[in-house]
């Protein structure tokens, strides 16, 4: 008798993805295009603020503004893929539990919006921080929070966006239902993010404990949304 | 391995509901089909059909009563069952960006078959497809597409075939290709079969059954039915407007 | 079906009892004041805002409480006792953020401050109008009520993290209890603010019942209609 594994179907689902996505760069274009868009409407935005504003006071805002509105992207089109030929059904169909599917498609997630991220801020930093003061602590900071508010935005967001695809306005209830559910893992990350920018003494000190919140809604949130998820499948 | 109930019967309900507040989809369904039947479900819109077969397919859990397929409860036993059951709709369920082969050897994958090249090899060439399998399936045509996913559906051998409406959007060619298709695998076996066309249903199938707001009004085998009266009570169905 | 008499006394004594808060607070209850003697008139509406912010909160407790029971049971009354619990919600978040505001404006001279308890608050009435969102957005009866149970859920336990980050920052809102041992209110002012809450809560338990009861009616109706139908 043929038995299924959990491990082997966890790597299948994330490796269709992969391949999809190595296939079209859908969701990587569109996201890293979205962060691009976002740029020219910050240089718009800091336009009057004079060469004297040190932009790393908003800079943790900046790009937290546009990860999160870039993320939902992803997460929308990572389950139209599944929506659109009555795949997400067929998936079900087969023995797998489905904890399973939440896990390889949040891993999923999480890697296409880590990539993005990492591709746009250095395009961040050439736009708007050259020949200023530049990252006050070791950068390597930085990826920790990425990959720290990434997992929390990826996993709840999972969770929203495998409802919202069965919804009316699909990208628009995502972002009705995303945006304030995210409000303390991006207040955390944004102050994590400026605690790392900025520098100084005991910056470090108040950058673990932001990291702290992060890591606390990271662990709440994800194992809610992995709670919910057979619920929110099975119907 | 647990034993299972097998007693010849492919599919066996016991006065399934399915309801939500004092809607009722499915309303006191019981019925039995034995193994290597054909059953073909009508019903206007709305009537039940599709809930019956999610219900069937584990995709829906029911309210009360029991179903059991293949010898497994689908509630108790549901991904055991899943092993054992396969599904063919309208709608692909493939990926429009992988290949052919890579969609198969995904399915295969999830499904935990042993030598999963071989058997896609295999189903390939027997819808033959074996020319485009490393074309991405959002190029294919309708008919080539249904060939895929009946290759889809077959490969971890289910005992019992689901087919929702698999004729519908399909061109005669098309037809005549899947129905050769049904007909090299009937033998294998157990079909259960959605259909909006009386004509193609009566044609394929050993028993049939009418569904109306969630209720069995006919379920009698095909050598028992007079095709005149079996249009009409369908006609009737469909005219009370319960759809 | 019985009318729900308990749910009709407390609609009365819940607005007897706020109204009579209302008179205590300005005529019984003495104003507090600045620490340089001035008299804090803008505190008054404190016997009003808390008593809805707190009710607001309960009330929500009920949402999540109702998702879960429903998710597990998968009976439709659940869902609509879930519902309701997020109606009353959105009506006590709605007069919090209202008075909360009026007080800002009187007390820091802005009609609004990024504080924490308004923070939360905002956060907190963007959760309860996408809960209402989301049901519109969901045309399958069964897949809407699972989706609205799994959203108020993870909604109850976002808004907790949401408060105590804002208060984690920065708080400048008064802290009237729980600061020391005594809650820093003379006898009047707690007995009024008291009868307030108490007010309060009875009138929430009684819209909540009533709209209960309304729904109920209506589910009776459609059953009705389905058997006559058949």
């Amino acid at each position: 008798m043929e038995r299924s594994n959990s491990w082997r179907q966890f790597k299948a689902i994330l490796r269709k993805d992969l391949v999809m996505e190595l296939r079209t760069k859908e969701m990587v274009t569109s996201m890293g295009l979205y962060a691009l868009l976002t740029m020219v409407v910050y240089q718009i935005a800091l336009a009057e603020a004079g060469d004297t504003f040190d932009v790393r006071l908003v800079m943790p805002g900046l790009i937290w503004v546009a990860f999160i509105f870039m993320s939902m992207l992803g997460l929308n089109r990572s389950f139209v893929h599944e929506k659109d030929q009555g795949c997400m059904d067929a998936l079900l169909l087969s023995p797998v539990d489905r904890p399973v599917i939440f896990f390889a498609k949040f891993a999923g997630n999480l890697l296409f919006l880590m990539v993005v991220e990492l591709l746009s801020l250095p395009v961040f930093s050439f736009l708007f921080l050259q020949g200023r003061a530049g990252i006050g602590n070791p950068i390597w900071l930085l990826g920790v929070v990425l990959l720290g508010a990434s997992i929390g935005i990826s996993g709840v967001g999972t969770l929203l966006a495998t409802m919202t695809v069965n919804t009316k306005g699909k990208d628009v209830m995502l972002s009705v239902l995303f945006v304030p559910l995210m409000y303390p893992l991006l207040r955390a990350a944004v102050g994590a993010t400026f605690a790392a920018v900025i520098g100084g003494p005991g910056t470090v000190q108040t950058f673990w404990l932001f990291m702290a919140w992060v890591a606390g809604f990271d662990v709440i949130m994800v194992l809610v949304a992995y709670g919910l998820y057979e619920f929110v499948v099975g119907v | 391995m647990e034993e299972t109930a097998r007693n010849g019967l492919a599919v066996e309900t016991r006065e399934l509901t399915r309801s939500f507040g004092v809607r009722k989809a499915l309303n006191n369904i019981t019925f039995e089909l034995p193994e290597g039947a054909f059953l073909s479900i009508f019903g206007p819109n709305g009537a039940g059909k599709t809930t019956l077969v999610k219900v069937l397919t584990t995709l829906l859990n029911p309210s009360s009563g029991t179903a059991r397929v293949s010898g497994y409860d689908v509630v108790n036993d549901a991904v055991e069952l899943r092993h054992h059951i396969g599904l063919i709709s309208h709608n692909p369920l493939l990926y429009p960006d992988l290949t052919a082969e890579e969609n198969l050897l995904f399915f295969a994958e999830m499904y935990g078959l042993k030598d999963p090249k071989g058997r896609v090899n295999k189903l390939l060439a027997d819808v033959e497809l074996d020319h485009r399998r490393l074309d991405v399936t959002g190029t294919f045509s309708r008919g080539m597409l249904q060939r895929l996913s009946i290759a889809r559906a077959l490969l971890h051998k289910p005992d019992v075939l689901f087919l929702d409406e698999p004729y519908s959007g399909l061109d005669p060619h098309a037809m005549d290709i899947l129905d050769g298709l049904i007909a090299q695998i009937r033998g294998e076996h157990t079909f259960v079969m959605i259909s909006h066309d009386l004509d193609k249903g009566l044609e394929l199938c050993s028993h049939a059954l009418i569904l109306a707001s969630g209720k069995v009004v006919l379920f009698e085998e095909r050598q028992n039915i007079d095709v005149r009266t079996f249009r009409e009570t369908y006609r009737a169905t469909v005219g009370t407007g319960v759809a | 079906m019985k009318r729900n008499l308990l749910a009709e006394i407390m609609l009365g004594l819940g607005g007897l009892l706020t109204s009579a808060a209302f008179f205590m607070t300005f005529f019984w209850a003495a104003p507090s004041s600045y620490p340089d003697g001035r008299v804090d008139f803008a505190q008054k509406i404190f016997y009003f805002h808390v008593p809805v912010a707190e009710a607001s909160f309960l009330v929500f407790i009920f949402t999540a409480f109702y998702g879960i029971k429903f998710l597990t049971t998968r009976e439709r009354i659940y869902d609509t006792k879930a519902r309701i619990a997020t109606e009353v919600t959105l009506f006590f978040v709605l007069l919090t953020m209202a008075t909360g505001i009026l007080w800002t404006k009187v007390e820091w001279g802005v009609w609004w401050q990024w504080e924490p308890r308004l923070t939360t608050y905002f956060i907190l009435t963007l959760l309860v109008i996408a809960y209402f969102v989301l049901r519109n957005s969901v045309e399958d009866e069964e897949k809407r009520a699972v989706y609205a149970s799994a959203f108020g859920i993870l909604a109850f336990i976002d808004a907790p993290i949401s408060f105590f980050i804002t208060r984690w920052l920065n708080s400048i809102h008064p802290v009237v209890f729980g600061a020391g041992n005594s809650s820093g209110l003379e006898p009047p002012m707690l007995i009024t603010f008291i009868i307030a809450q108490v007010g309060m809560l009875m009138l929430g338990y009684a819209f909540y019942q009533l709209r209960l009861r309304e729904e109920e009616l209506k589910e009776r109706l459609e059953a009705l209609k389905i058997e006559i139908g058949d």
